[in-house]
């Protein structure tokens, strides 16, 4: 059976990979040696496999048809999917075995994931593992919650379902070690009259909500609150996911900072039993 | 307060959204658009309003027409609007809606 042995949550962003330099050096420094610090934890690990919780920015999925939920089952993922990021082309190892191990366990836990089996994968996954160091390393199961384009999975029921994916990961009887990362958030609002508006007050009340432990709390706050903190907020489901994953081991904030002309708040944590 | 302009997209927004999506994920379009805006905009469904948005490089105006946030702001990188041009046409919005 396969423990889950590591657990983290970071923002991500295209602005870090296509415009670095939009804030100072220092700032930017700060901010990739954390997502180089939650790299080499994940990589101290030795996960033989990792979840990636994320959403899919309009680019596999479409409004003809755009799923809630989507579990990719494929051997490799091609990325980047946008022509115009700032990221070497390459092809992602994926665990296509485990993917449909969780596709087939989920829907017995009566939730109904949409099937993928050829990805092309955007920032939202890439950006955070290439500034983590382990783009390459690790064969991927990315998992895409639809927080994009309304009508929304609810953040109670994102946090359902992460319950779920972290029970059907512990009975997983063909790897030993998988770990989780959770990508997206904190606040961010893009192409509308608020862009450029982080709401650090939200941020920082999201991310004491998590290291409470207090699940109820943290779906309740982020059910009221997510339409201040801008639409990019929209992606703490994937925290919420992660959260449920997590089966009450401790959240720990590892790094937050408002960064307006990135036009995101940066948070980084992990969950540590 | 609302995260989303439309909690779903109008038909005259998916008309305009298709034409953001395929721009950007199918080979030859872009090039195509480049080349002739009005012939390749012949090949959609689009209302007067989207369809002149899309060929100004409008941001606000295709902001009020639908634009999923996703599909415009990458529209804006995919075509190299000027991050003051794009960002400020958003912002003067701010208060007027």
């Amino acid at each position: 059976m396969a423990e889950i042995v590591a657990i983290h949550a970071a923002s991500h962003t295209p602005v870090m990979l296509n415009f670095p330099d939009a804030i100072a050096a220092s700032e930017r420094e700060e901010i990739f040696a954390g997502f180089r610090a939650m790299g080499a934890a994940i990589a101290a690990a030795r996960p033989q496999a990792l979840i990636v919780l994320s959403d899919d920015h309009v680019h596999n999925f479409f409004l003809n048809n755009l799923p809630a939920l989507c579990i990719g089952a494929a051997p490799q993922y091609p990325t980047p999917v946008e022509h115009w990021l700032k990221a070497e082309k390459r092809i992602l190892p994926g665990d296509a075995a485990l993917g449909a191990y969780l596709l087939s366990r989920l829907m017995e836990s009566d939730f109904d994931p949409a099937l993928s089996m050829e990805l092309t994968l955007d920032h939202g996954v890439l950006a955070p593992l290439e500034l983590a160091g382990v783009a390459r390393d690790i064969p991927l199961v990315p998992i895409l919650i639809n927080c994009v384009q309304p009508p929304l999975p609810t953040m109670r029921r994102c946090h359902a379902f992460g319950v779920a994916l972290g029970r059907a990961l512990r009975t997983y009887p063909a790897l030993e070690r998988v770990a989780i990362l959770a990508t997206g958030g904190i606040s961010h609002d893009l192409a509308t009259p608020r862009m450029g508006m982080v709401n650090e007050a939200f941020d920082r009340e999201f991310l004491r909500l998590l290291e409470a432990g207090d699940a109820a709390g943290v779906v309740k706050y982020s059910t009221e609150h997510v339409h201040e903190a801008g639409n990019g907020a929209e992606e703490i489901r994937m925290w919420l996911a992660a959260m449920g994953a997590a089966d009450g081991a401790h959240f720990h904030r590892h790094y937050y900072r408002a960064v307006p002309n990135w036009y995101t708040g940066i948070g980084i944590g992990e969950w540590k039993a | 307060m609302s995260n989303w302009l439309q909690n779903m997209p109008t038909a005259e927004a998916y008309g305009l959204n298709k034409v953001l999506f395929e721009l950007h994920h199918k080979p030859d379009d872009l090039a195509a658009y480049l080349g002739d805006k009005e012939a390749y905009l012949d090949r959609f469904a689009l209302t007067g309003r989207a369809r002149a948005a899309i060929r100004d490089n409008d941001v606000a105006a295709l902001y009020l027409a639908g634009a999923n946030p996703y599909l415009l702001r990458a529209h804006c990188i995919g075509m190299k609007i000027p991050e003051p041009v794009s960002v400020g046409a958003l912002k003067a919005l701010a208060g007027k809606n």
